[in-house]
C-alpha cells in the first residue's frame, strides 16, 4: 500500500523574487555628479570617504558631495538621511571595514 | 482547528523518503534530516500556542521579509519540536526579531555570530529543558529542538542561507542549535528573568547574539575574587562588539558554574556584588575598556554541571540580549 505525505513549504517564498526596482546604469564620467559619501561610523571611516571624495573631485569635476553617517556599522542610514541620498545624490559611496 | 487556514504551498510525495531528499534538494533544512511538516501537525503546533496562521511574529525590514506564525510552525515541525514548545519557540522568535536583536546583522555577518536561545522560569521544568551537566551539548530533545526550530526559521524564512544572505566565513557549530535553561533550582541566586523586570513564576526566554564563546577555567581560586579576576582576564582578552545605535544597551552573558558558584555561595555573593567587583575593573586610565553601558548589561546565569571549575562567556555580536515572556 503506498502512504501520500503532503509537506508545506517552509519559506517566505522563492529566493530570487521579481524586483521591480532597477539599478541605475553606471555613469560614464562623475563630470557633475553630486557624491553620496555613505559612513558606517568605523575608525576614521568619514576622514577616509572625505579624501575619496575630494581626489574624485580633483580628477573628474564632480560637482559636490553628500555626506551621510549610518547610525551603526550594522544598520541602515536613518530613513531622513535616505531621503538626502535619493533626492541630493547621484551617485554614492559606502566604505566597508571591521 | 488552524489547519484550513493554512497558506503555504503544498507538495505531494509517495513516500517519507521522497520527501526528504525533495527538502534536502531545495536547500529547506540545515543538512539534517528533518521531520516532514504536514499540515496536520503544522495546525497542530499553531494551536498549542493559540495563534492563527496568518498572525504576524515579526519583521525583517531590511530584508523584506514578515515571519508568520504558520511559517514558524512549519520550521518547528521540521525541528523535531513537540507541539507544546511551540509557545518557547515563538517567544524566542519574537525576541530574536526584535528590533535590537539586529537580526538581519547577527544571522548576516562574517563573523558568523549564532543565538544563544536561554529559558528561565518554570517552562523549563514542564518542556525538560537542560540546565545542568551537559547543557550545551547534545541529548536533550527540547534545547536542541527549540534552538533548531530558531536556526530553521534564520534559514528558511529570514533567508540566512550561506553564500546568500549568510556571509559567515567558517560560521558555528552553534548555529545548528545552541539553547539550555538556567538551573534555578541548584543556584541561590535571583533568575536572570527575575533581574530582567519578570516574576518568578514567569517563563521566559532570553536570545543573546553570539559572535564567540569563551571559557573561563579556573581551578585553583577559592574565594570569589580570586574567580572573578579569572572571568575578567578572559572578558579583557576579548571585545565587546557595539556601536552608537545600540546605546549602552548591550548585553555580555556570563554562565558561571556550579563549582564557581558554590564559593560564590559560601562568600554570600549575589549576582550583583559580582557585577560590583568586575564593573570598575572593566575601566583603565577612567575610560571603559569594553563596549557594555551599564553594569547590569552583564547578565548572569547559574548552569552546568559538577566537576569543571569552568564559566563561560558568551561576547556577543551587534545585537543586544531580549528577553520575551513565553505566553
Amino acid at each position: 500500500m503506498s502512504e501520500k505525505w503532503t509537506g508545506l513549504d517552509p519559506t517566505s517564498g522563492p529566493l530570487e523574487r521579481r524586483d521591480e526596482r532597477v539599478l541605475r546604469p553606471r555613469p560614464e564620467s562623475l563630470d557633475g555628479h553630486v557624491i553620496g559619501l555613505v559612513a558606517n561610523g568605523l575608525g576614521r571611516g568619514e576622514e577616509l570617504l572625505d579624501r575619496v571624495y575630494h581626489g574624485i573631485a580633483e580628477r573628474t569635476g564632480a560637482s559636490g558631495a553628500v555626506r551621510v553617517l549610518k547610525p551603526g556599522v550594522s544598520v541602515p542610514p536613518e530613513p531622513a538621511d535616505w531621503a538626502r541620498l535619493t533626492s541630493e545624490a547621484t551617485v554614492a559611496i559606502t566604505g566597508f571595514g571591521g | 482547528m488552524a489547519r484550513a487556514a493554512l497558506q503555504a504551498d503544498r507538495h505531494e510525495y509517495g513516500s517519507y523518503d521522497e520527501l526528504l531528499e525533495d527538502y534536502f534538494e531545495r536547500g529547506w533544512t540545515d543538512g539534517l534530516p528533518i521531520v516532514a511538516p504536514t499540515p496536520e501537525k503544522v495546525a497542530a503546533f499553531l494551536d498549542a500556542a493559540g495563534l492563527e496562521a496568518s498572525e504576524v511574529i515579526g519583521e525583517v525590514p531590511t530584508r523584506e521579509v514578515v515571519v508568520t506564525a504558520e511559517q514558524a510552525a512549519a520550521n518547528a515541525v521540521m525541528a523535531g519540536c513537540r507541539a507544546e514548545y511551540m509557545p518557547a519557540v515563538v517567544a524566542a522568535l519574537r525576541a530574536h526579531l526584535h528590533e535590537k536583536g539586529n537580526c538581519h546583522s547577527t544571522t548576516g555577518t562574517l563573523s558568523g555570530a549564532a543565538q544563544a536561545v536561554i529559558l528561565n522560569g518554570p517552562v523549563r521544568s514542564e518542556l525538560g529543558i537542560a540546565c545542568g551537566a551537559a547543557c550545551f551539548g547534545p541529548g536533550f530533545r527540547a534545547n536542541a529542538t527549540i534552538g533548531r526550530a530558531l536556526r530553521l526559521v534564520i534559514r528558511n524564512v529570514c533567508r540566512a542561507i550561506p553564500g546568500v544572505l549568510d556571509r559567515a566565513s567558517f560560521s558555528t557549530p552553534a548555529r545548528y542549535q545552541f539553547c539550555f535553561g538556567e538551573d534555578e533550582e541548584d543556584s541561590s541566586w535571583r533568575p536572570m528573568h527575575v533581574e530582567r523586570g519578570f516574576a518568578p513564576e514567569d517563563s521566559t526566554v532570553t536570545v543573546a547574539s553570539v559572535m564567540n564563546m569563551v571559557s573561563a577555567v579556573d581551578f585553583h581560586s577559592r574565594a570569589p575574587e580570586g574567580i572573578c579576576d579569572s572571568i575578567l582576564g578572559v572578558i579583557l582578552s576579548r571585545f565587546v562588539a557595539t556601536d552608537r545605535w545600540l546605546g549602552d544597551g548591550t548585553n555580555l552573558v556570563l554562565i558561571v558554574g556550579p563549582e564557581h558558584r558554590r564559593f560564590f555561595d559560601r562568600a554570600g555573593w549575589s549576582k550583583d556584588d559580582i557585577r560590583s567587583y568586575l564593573w570598575p575593573r572593566f575601566h583603565k586610565d577612567g575610560k571603559k575598556s569594553i563596549g557594555l553601558g551599564r553594569p547590569e548589561g552583564l547578565l548572569i546565569v547559574a548552569a552546568g554541571g559538577d566537576g569543571m571549575g569552568e564559566s563561560w562567556l558568551l561576547f556577543p555580536h551587534l545585537a543586544w540580549a531580549i528577553t520575551e515572556k513565553i505566553v
